[in-house]
């Protein structure tokens, strides 16, 4: 089971090299870190680099043309931004989309069950960012909160990959596996959840399945 | 005024918390009011008030807050939510909780820069070098004050 931050920021989009980000995700507990930008070495200090890439999209013409860029077919992992209803049932279809991510910025019900169950049949993960629920106060957070439980019941129900990250651009953004436990449990996810979705990057990456024999 | 009995008196639990970014000079009061904004804002006033969180200890980039047992995972949430410190960004990273101050003291370890005097210029601006053990290498912004820092280690200052 390899732990995984699903997405950082590094320098020159926040403060701190990937190489420090990786000593200290070392020292928080984590196995690799998700890199949105460019990733340079694949292992710094025992931990691996992931390249990811995130799209920012309006439609899912414009997803499917963001896909086909070269730096988004290099990534390991690619995540793509929430939007309404429509969007976030077509991302939950698109193959080529391996998360969904920044949920808690949509309105309520923009991730409902036909999506759920698409995501769950295609291997699309949804993304629950702790960023919200350390840098927002009131009532931001509190929808943050909500949406999240929601997406949790939802993820009970219909069972899609959960991927959880600390969208850090600083070492100081960064948390330690027990405080994001800490912070899940506040809108009620279980330890045993929160482990499952920490390692779930490293089972969409390298899926288990039968050995195969060739000849 | 005797004293309450052992048994009648408050249980309590003390939080060991590392302060980041190391070096960064924490004032006591001011650490105080941060974990009461974050705890409050996060929990909610009432249970803010059954926790009682008091800043015990701040020093040597540690800081020991105090609890009411059985508040130590909410309040060690709320730590996890400080961000800043008066004007300074400041992070907490919970180490240990236990009974006892005496424990606790058991578990700092602290962290002081290999002294140099090492110079780094990014763009047009100059940077002092503080290295920590680990291959950490933190740049501050030359200044009086709010000085911008970059973190980086020793692989990335060997590249550059």
């Amino acid at each position: 089971m390899k732990i995984t931050d699903a997405c950082i920021f590094p320098y020159p989009d926040g403060d701190s090299t990937v190489s420090r980000m990786a000593i200290e995700a070392g020292e928080l507990g984590f196995d690799s870190l998700v890199v949105i930008g460019d990733a340079g070495h694949r292992l710094s200090s025992g931990v691996e680099i992931l390249q990811g890439a995130i799209i920012t999209a309006r439609s899912i013409k414009e997803v499917l043309r963001d896909l086909r860029d070269p730096a988004v077919r290099r990534a390991d992992l690619v995540c793509a931004d929430a939007g309404d209803l429509s969007f976030n049932r077509a991302l939950a279809s698109t193959n080529e989309v391996n998360v969904i991510s920044k949920i808690h910025a949509t309105r309520q019900n923009a991730f409902d069950h036909v999506a759920a169950r698409t995501a769950a049949e295609r291997g699309v993960a949804v993304e629950i960012s702790i960023a919200p629920l350390i840098h927002l106060r009131g009532m931001k957070r509190q929808q943050a909160l909500n949406r999240y439980a929601d997406i949790l019941a939802l993820h009970r129900r219909y069972g899609f990959m959960l991927t959880l990250s600390s969208a850090a651009s600083s070492i100081l953004d960064q948390r330690s596996v027990r405080e994001i436990r800490g912070l899940c449990g506040l809108f009620g996810m279980t330890g045993a959840e929160v482990n499952e979705a920490l390692s779930s990057v490293g089972r969409m990456i390298e899926p288990s399945g039968p050995v195969g024999a060739v000849r | 005024m005797r004293p309450r009995p052992p048994t009648m008196r408050t249980k309590r639990r003390y939080i060991l918390a590392r302060i980041l970014p190391y070096g960064a000079a924490v004032d006591q009061k001011q650490l105080y009011l941060s974990v009461i904004e974050a705890a409050a804002s996060l929990l909610g006033d009432a249970a803010v008030g059954l926790a009682q969180p008091a800043v015990v200890y701040c020093d040597a980039g540690y800081a020991v807050i105090r609890c009411r047992r059985g508040a130590e995972r909410d309040i060690a949430a709320a730590l996890a939510t400080v961000t800043a410190v008066g004007d300074d960004r400041v992070s907490l990273r919970t180490v240990a909780a236990s009974g006892t101050i005496r424990a606790l003291r058991r578990r700092m370890r602290p962290i002081r820069p290999i002294p140099e005097d090492e110079e780094i210029t990014i763009g047009e601006r100059a940077y002092a070098v503080c290295r920590y053990p680990g291959q950490k290498v933190d740049l501050i912004e030359k200044g009086i004050k709010h000085q911008k820092r970059f973190f980086f280690s020793e692989l990335d200052l060997e590249e550059r």
